[in-house]
């Protein structure tokens, strides 16, 4: 199914500091074990410098090690919500795009869905005892949310459906789609606009995985990948990407298909949250591109 | 079949377009264009592709496998008028939706007729080829088929025997006109609905028990909406990979080899990861809190006995192939007096 995870991040204004100076007082912070009280803004830098990042390459070779210090951060503050929710969100990013060997990227996104499980815990006590709930009761429980919580719906959403897209030879997985659409649901009723229309194009891609013939519901998806296009005004390309590549294939809309992709490589990459999958977007349209012929 | 897909212009063109051209298909090559209501990146369509690209290698891109994944060209049998008009060569095809060519292909469906997987391999084993060689007969080429698995009955009260179906609002399938009758010979009232349909059924309360196949049910998101699964053989489903026969007999003998090599052994492996597929699927029902009911040889028979009134009717319908008929209950009872023979203390049954 590869669902692109981790696409969006929380509106949260990164904080103002460059970069490298970041680091600094993230490496800083550690040495000085008061990791708690910047760890979530620290990560959120990182999170921010990478996805304004247009050269993939460079986050592929050097986010590891960023994985590396936010793990060794949440090990020594396991109760920072905000780490946790990052950390989620930065492990589902690097499993499910750059990670090539399919063992890793399971642990990889297994690890972010662990933290994005720790961070609504901790955000919302009653969803440490999600786990196991019937869909009926889970749906339920999911309406004692509330929009103050969004950071943390959002990052457990999304690192359980890396999680879920990375075992997805799996029948749990198949299995377990409902539970991650009706969180995704939750948090869209909380705030559309959240992650640029992330919420969206995620919801877009879940009802396109399965034809109609099989309780897909294309109509749905299109208009969620629509929304999507709509609320970023058109700077996020990975949602055109995904509209092309899952709808307009599964309905065998070739001109759909075609227009989409020749307006995203006609697009600027730069949008700040964005630049970073409207680059990978690209390339994929370029991909998706040259198959048309060969697919319709 | 479409000949020379796209047919190169003159040597006078532009060098684009004849590099086009040089990817296009090699004159003379025949597209099949098949469809299938599996969804694109499945992993029945990615063994039917890389089905595909062995063809075209092995015949020098002489034959080309175009598939239509994800029913975009209709149902079963919309994907049958297709096929009639040329505008399609072949499908995916569940076994009841072909019966409308071959009513045959309908008996394995029978409700309760088999008691294991162990009868189900015996019988394929001995009336597949004759199933295969009937449906070439009227038309069409299989490859083998595929093994859909036994559906079982889903409800969220438990359900152990005919008494607990009873004022029970139960689900057929549409179409499915032998499972009507079985339905009515137990004294229940079935409801018949789209597939597609169920699972707004289920919440609506418009249903309150179904049946389908582990992996059906979890690709429906039926498990969202039950509590039990009774690990009942209902009835047994198969898939079909068919070609028409006119599209099929138009290729060199050599090409027609290669086909049936190819394609027999995609279906095999099909057929073969469905079972371990459907026993997995179960297990995650379970996992998912949808408790697996176990029934009693008892309550089976009471069950099937029941069903078996409906044999004569059955016999007299014309979509039923009585000879085919009487030949599979003959193979099944071959089965159980082997079985009983080998362990005398189990009847069998």
């Amino acid at each position: 199914m590869a669902i692109a995870a981790a696409r969006g991040r929380s509106r949260r204004r990164p904080v103002g500091i460059p970069f490298a100076w970041a680091l600094l007082s993230l490496a800083l912070a550690c040495l000085s074990g008061c990791a708690s009280l910047v760890g979530g803004m620290a990560a959120d830098t990182l999170q921010a410098a990478i996805l304004d990042q247009n050269d993939p390459e460079l986050v592929a070779s050097g986010v590891p090690a960023y994985l590396l210090l936010v793990d060794g951060m949440i090990s020594r503050s396991g109760d920072n919500e905000d780490l946790l929710a990052a950390g989620a969100q930065l492990f589902a990013l690097y499993g499910s795009r750059f990670e090539p060997d399919p063992a890793r990227v399971v642990r990889l996104t297994e690890k972010a869905r662990g933290y994005g499980e720790r961070a609504l815990c901790l955000a919302h006590k009653p969803a440490c005892s999600w786990r196991g709930l019937s869909y009926d009761d889970f749906v339920s429980q999911l309406q004692t949310v509330d929009r103050k919580r969004i950071d943390y719906l959002y990052a457990y959403a999304v690192s359980w459906l890396s999680y879920l897209d990375a075992t997805s030879e799996d029948w749990s997985a198949v299995a377990e789609l409902p539970w991650v659409e009706a969180a995704l649901e939750r948090a869209l009723a909380l705030d559309e606009t959240y992650a640029e229309g992330g919420l969206h194009a995620y919801l877009g891609i879940l009802n396109s995985l399965r034809p109609p013939a099989l309780g897909g519901r294309p109509e749905v998806a299109r208009q969620h990948f629509e929304r999507a296009i709509e609320l970023s005004a058109g700077r996020d390309l990975s949602a055109k990407v995904e509209y092309a590549r899952r709808y307009a294939r599964m309905m065998f809309e070739q001109d759909l298909h075609d227009r989409l992709l020749m307006e995203v490589l006609a697009a600027p990459v730069e949008a700040e949250g964005l630049t970073l999958f409207n680059v990978l977007a690209k390339q994929e349209a370029e991909q998706l591109l040259a198959t048309s012929g060969e697919y319709f | 079949m479409s000949r020379a897909k796209g047919g190169c212009p003159g040597a006078f063109w532009v060098l684009a377009v004849l590099t086009a051209c040089a990817m296009a298909l090699p004159a003379g090559a025949a597209e099949l264009k098949v469809a299938t209501i599996a969804p694109d990146g499945s992993q029945w369509m990615r063994s039917m592709r890389a089905g595909g690209e062995q063809i075209k290698e092995r015949t020098a891109g002489r034959v080309v496998l175009k598939f239509y994944p994800g029913g975009v060209m209709g149902n079963d049998s919309q994907v049958l008028r297709r096929i009639r008009i040329g505008q399609l060569h072949g499908g995916a095809f569940t076994a009841g939706g072909l019966a409308e060519r071959y009513p045959a292909l309908n008996l394995y469906g029978v409700p309760l007729l088999f008691n294991s997987l162990e009868e189900v391999d015996f019988v394929r084993a001995r009336l597949d080829p004759k199933l295969a060689a009937g449906l070439e007969a009227a038309g069409f080429v299989s490859f083998g088929f595929s093994e859909g698995g036994f559906a079982n009955l889903m409800a969220n009260e438990p359900i152990r025997n005919v008494d607990d179906l009873r004022r029970k609002k139960i689900w057929v399938p549409e179409g499915d006109a032998i499972s009507f009758l079985a339905m009515e010979s137990l004294g229940l009232s079935p409801v018949v609905l789209p597939a597609t349909d169920v699972l707004t059924a289920l919440q609506t309360g418009l249903l309150d028990v179904v049946a389908n196949s582990p992996v059906g049910a979890l690709v429906l998101q039926w498990h969202t909406k039950v509590r039990y699964r009774t690990e009942l053989p209902v009835s047994y489903a198969m898939g079909i990979f068919a070609l028409d026969a006119r599209a099929f007999d138009s290729l060199t003998a050599e090409d027609r080899e290669i086909l049936r090599e190819v394609m027999g052994g995609v279906m095999r492996d099909i057929d073969r990861a469905s079972r371990e597929d459907n026993r997995r699927a179960a297990e995650v029902m379970t996992n998912t809190g949808v408790a697996p009911i176990a029934v009693t040889n008892t309550d089976i028979e009471g069950l099937r006995s029941t069903i078996e009134t409906i044999y004569p009717t059955l016999r007299g319908r014309a979509d039923v192939d009585v000879a085919m008929f009487d030949e599979l209950l003959a193979v099944i009872a071959e089965f159980r007096a082997q079985q009983a023979e080998s362990s005398p203390a189990d009847p069998g049954r």
